[in-house]
């Protein structure tokens, strides 16, 4: 007996009805040969009502539609490089209109750690110029300024002591890569500071070299100190001459080392000394001579600036042109004739040419290089100074909405140039791949028995070898990566599961009485595969291939992002229009080289490759859940 | 059963072995990349004689070495000419057939598959491998048994609530990460977590480092790995788990008076297993292939950065190449046999070969 409580399908009970509380609705016509008014739902219209009801579907699929959009449509219409190499705006950070009010995509970049040259920097505020960058476009108040040890042999590591070090007992030489002039008239005087000497015995002997064999000691330093040596005094030569700088250095243990801080030669010629060799100069101006020791530096100063920097400024202020031919220099001149006027060199760069009016694509003339004859031609080129903005012809700078790449092309339009080669070749190998599956499979369904078992066996052995096995296959046969080893790359393995829906549908179908009934009139087998089997399998066929599409774009960008796809520089060419072979997957492999200072390299095709995925995968999911519903959740 | 089984294994030596065969004629056929070095070139040719794939020839004439020193000789392709002050030792190769035959030799019977070439000069390959191999094997044991308690839990829970809030946010997260390959994913990781909030190691430290870098630096590639198969497993669960749901002997363990719980613990579930646990050994071998381009992004030194490493455009290790194409491709082949011989396991009713 159940159980009244747990019994799961509660049975409502119905109400009594008193049969003469009916109503015909109509008696007085027969309606049942009638035709319907209404139209009939057929199976593609029922499959768009299925489809238009999931409303998270239909989103995804307009974002689908969106993203193919721009992919075709960006490219071709781009006011934006992205084909040219144009090394003057290369990795600009993204600019976007609007947003950049916020404080973000403003095109700005946070510099750390930049080297200063002390000379600039001021002393009242101690704010120095980062090197390479123009003061007018560092964001006021944004610079930090500090200072830092170092110990590079580096021209912005100013002052500290530079130190021979002994690596076995024994002496080292140091020698100086200049000789210095000693004029005996003008009395010279050397000096030298050492701040420190370590190690048994070890000592430093100061020598003038002459020539290779013929050196002459100045004096010997055991203690720190600075120590004067007036070569006329300890020399007595008569004539001026020149000598390099040694210092011998010498201790009984590993590692003796003397330190310096400066070498100068001074003379009465000037109140300032001839020769100045400290910090930085010193070292790199002396190399070790003889015998094993090594020159170091230590105890320097950097001086750092932590900033921001307006770069897209900076990169369209201007540009020096070295070469610029006599026919360009004048189409630009006579292209602008309101704003090119010449007008008086300016204070700032007295030494030019010519000046031209702001507004001008070419700022200055610097100046006109030797002219080149070829088969009797004179070929001028000047040496300009470009208005970089004017130049390319913008009014205003540029925004760059997904920033430029190490190539200077604008990422925005080169990310849906990707993005079509991507969809294009999984279009192309998707349709490759269902028509050698439905071939495939139709032959094996149909036919059966040894026909179907040897067959699946070879799909077998291809299906069973993992995809990047086949990578390394066709790699060693093709020597190199190219379209050609993709898009057979692609399909190796891709065919099978085609074929085996096909196969399946061909099973279900091939004993039927309609195909009995063809075969009986005479129909050759091709006609029973292709007019009448296939037809009837095709809807479920075609439904489990639309997620063909995304699966090859996912494995084309996974050997792109390997290196092995078609790869940047070199294209397909298709007769209508040619074919990059810059894919969304050659743009994640090379976001990934810049992934810590420029993540936006990366950022952008990460997204647009994900919408991508996930837009696809939902929309053939949306796709055969419509055609098939019993299908719904599964696979 | 037995019978089976050893059919069974025939089969994959079948396909295992053609496949190698083919690879390995391919191989001696395109242009070769000894190592570079001379020293290591010496060593490795003097090796390719000892295993029987070249033959030495002895130039005596003293014309004859003048004009291989002037480089006026015609050179044969794949030989080594070594210099050896008044004599020139030569390396032959002996043709391929016999190379062939050699190597099955070297292969089967002394499990010799050659020294590298070029990743590190002739260091023998199934030791180069084996000293890899725990990195791979980590990553995707610790990847295994986090996915599928994970897939399991996430399908179940789908499957129960079909239909409500819960099911819908599971199964848009499970579009969202069956989507996206699993390398692009460890970059969005990668970005947000260890350049982001920097709390994890943007790439592998070492793999001999102490502490609790050994640990966090697995974090990345594991869920990298980890998400896609969650995804996939979750999806296979639900899908299974709503159709026995719905099938009719669960209404008969109802009726009968078993609570829903103990109806979807004792009957369900194990009979959504049936075809769960094949799909689990097929997405383990998902997840080891993925796992090489996990482990070249995240410069993991395992199997899958090997195989990249031998496969580098212009200096390609061969020796490397076919080892490792081994290892992959059997681990796929004997996957399908393990797959075949679960429906046994799990459902005792199937035989796998069974006459009827």
């Amino acid at each position: 007996m159940i159980n009244e409580k747990e019994n799961i399908y509660e049975t409502k009970s119905i109400p009594h009805v008193d049969p003469s509380m009916f109503e015909f609705v109509q008696v007085d016509e027969r309606i049942f040969d009638k035709k319907f008014e209404t139209k009939p739902i057929g199976y593609f219209k029922d499959a768009m009502i299925r489809f238009t009801k999931n409303k998270t579907n239909v989103t995804a699929s307009i974002i689908l539609a969106i993203l193919i959009l721009l992919s075709i449509i960006v490219p071709v219409i781009t006011p934006k490089n992205y084909k040219r190499m144009e090394d003057q705006v290369a990795f600009l950070p993204p600019r976007v209109p609007l947003i950049e009010k916020l404080g973000i995509l403003d095109g700005i970049v946070k510099y750390t750690d930049q080297p200063v040259r002390r000379e600039t920097i001021d002393p009242d505020t101690g704010i120095g110029l980062p090197e390479g960058k123009l003061p007018q476009f560092i964001i006021p108040g944004s610079v930090k300024m500090y200072t830092r040890p170092c110990h590079e042999k580096n021209e912005f590591c100013y002052d500290g002591v530079n130190i021979v070090r002994l690596r076995e007992p024994g002496t080292a030489t140091l020698q100086a890569k200049n000789a210095y002039s000693f004029v005996v008239a003008n009395n010279p005087i050397l000096e030298v500071k050492v701040t420190e000497i370590f190690g048994t015995n070890t000592k430093a002997v100061i020598r003038l070299a002459l020539a290779p064999n013929n050196a002459l000691d100045l004096g010997e330093i055991t203690e720190p100190g600075t120590y004067r040596f007036n070569i006329n005094d300890l020399l007595s030569r008569e004539e001026d001459f020149d000598a390099r700088v040694q210092v011998v250095a010498s201790s009984d243990i590993q590692d003796g080392s003397v330190t310096m801080e400066y070498i100068k030669l001074f003379d009465s010629s000037s109140e300032e000394p001839i020769v100045d060799e400290n910090g930085y100069y010193f070292s790199v101006n002396y190399v070790m001579y003889q015998g094993n020791g090594i020159f170091e530096r230590a105890n320097g100063i950097y001086y750092r600036a932590d900033f921001e920097y307006n770069i897209y400024a900076d990169r369209f202020f201007e540009r020096r042109e070295r070469a610029m031919s006599e026919d360009q220099y004048l189409s630009i001149i006579n292209a602008n004739p309101s704003a090119c006027v010449v007008v008086p060199n300016s204070e700032e760069y007295p030494d030019v040419l010519i000046t031209y009016k702001e507004g001008c694509p070419i700022k200055r003339v610097v100046k006109q290089n030797e002219p080149m004859v070829v088969d009797g031609k004179t070929y001028n080129t000047y040496d300009v100074v470009l208005d970089y903005m004017r130049y390319k012809g913008y009014e205003k700078i540029p925004y760059y909405l997904f920033g430029t790449d190490y190539e200077g092309k604008d990422y925005f339009a080169l990310l849906w140039y990707g993005l079509r080669t991507s969809l294009f070749v999984g279009v192309v190998v998707a349709f490759i791949n269902i028509s050698i599956g439905i071939v495939y499979g139709a032959i094996e369904g149909y036919y059966g028995g040894w026909v179907d078992l040897l067959m699946e066996r070879f799909t077998e052995i291809i299906g069973r070898i993992p995809f990047l096995v086949w990578l390394s296959f066709f790699l060693l046969l093709f020597k190199k990566p190219g379209p050609a080893m993709l898009i057979l790359l692609l399909t190796v393995t891709g065919w099978l599961g085609v074929a085996s829906v096909t196969r399946t549908q061909f099973y279900r179908y091939k004993g039927r009485e309609y195909v009995l009934a063809s075969r009986t009139l005479g129909a050759k087998d091709s006609r029973i595969i292709f007019r009448h089997i296939l037809p009837n399998g095709i809807g479920t066929i075609i439904t489990a291939s639309v997620l063909m599409v995304p699966a090859v774009i996912f494995s084309e960008s996974t050997v792109s992002y390997l290196g092995y796809g078609i790869g940047r520089g070199t294209s397909i060419n298709l007769g209508l229009f040619e074919l990059s072979g810059t894919s969304i997957g050659v743009l994640l492999a090379e976001g990934r080289t810049y992934i810590v200072d420029k993540p936006y390299l990366l950022v952008y095709p990460t997204i647009i490759i994900s919408i991508l995925m996930i837009t696809f995968n939902m929309f053939g999911n949306a796709l055969r859940d419509a055609f098939n519903p019993s299908l719904r959740g599964s696979e | 059963m037995l019978r089976y089984i050893i059919i069974r294994f025939i089969w994959i030596f079948i396909v295992l072995f053609t496949f190698l065969s083919i690879l390995f004629v391919t191989i001696r056929l395109v242009p070769e990349y000894p190592p570079t070095d001379k020293d290591q070139k010496e060593i490795y040719y003097e090796k390719l004689r000892a295993d029987g794939y070249y033959y030495t020839e002895v130039i005596k004439d003293p014309a004859e070495v003048a004009r291989i020193r002037r480089g006026q000789h015609d050179p044969c392709k794949k030989c080594y000419y070594k210099d050896e002050t008044n004599q020139y030792r030569v390396y032959k190769p002996v043709p391929i057939a016999s190379q062939y035959v050699r190597w099955v030799k070297n292969v089967l019977g002394h499990w010799n598959w050659g020294v590298s070439t070029r990743v590190q000069p002739n260091r023998g390959v199934f030791e180069l491998a084996k000293e890899r191999l725990p990195h791979t094997l980590k990553l995707n044991l610790i990847a295994l048994f986090i996915y599928i308690p994970i897939g399991f839990t996430f399908g179940i829970i789908a499957a129960l609530k079909k239909d409500k809030l819960v099911d819908n946010i599971i199964s848009l997260g499970v579009m969202i990460f069956i989507s996206i390959p699993n390398f692009v994913l460890l970059f969005i990781l990668i970005l947000v977590f260890a350049y982001g909030f920097k709390w994890l190691p943007t790439n592998w430290l070492s793999s001999d480092i102490k502490g609790i870098g050994q640990y966090t630096q697995l974090i990345l590639p594991v869920l990298a790995l980890s998400f896609g198969e969650i995804a996939y497993l979750t999806r296979l669960t639900r899908a299974e788990l709503t159709e026995v749901l719905t099938s009719e002997f669960l209404l008969l363990a109802r009726t009968k008076g078993l609570t829903r719980r103990q109806a979807v613990v004792r009957h369900a579930l194990r009979n959504s297993l049936v075809p769960l646990v094949p799909s689990i050994i097929f997405s383990f071998v998902a997840l080891v292939s993925g796992s090489m381009v996990i482990e070249r992004v995240y410069s993991i030194p395992g199997m899958g950065s090997l195989y990249f490493q031998a496969l580098t455009l212009g200096n390609m290790d061969y020796n490397v190449i076919l080892a490792l194409s081994a290892f992959y491709t059997s681990i796929s082949l004997f996957a399908v046999l393990l797959v075949d011989l679960s429906y046994g396991l799990v459902d005792p009713r199937i035989r796998m070969g069974a006459r009827k």
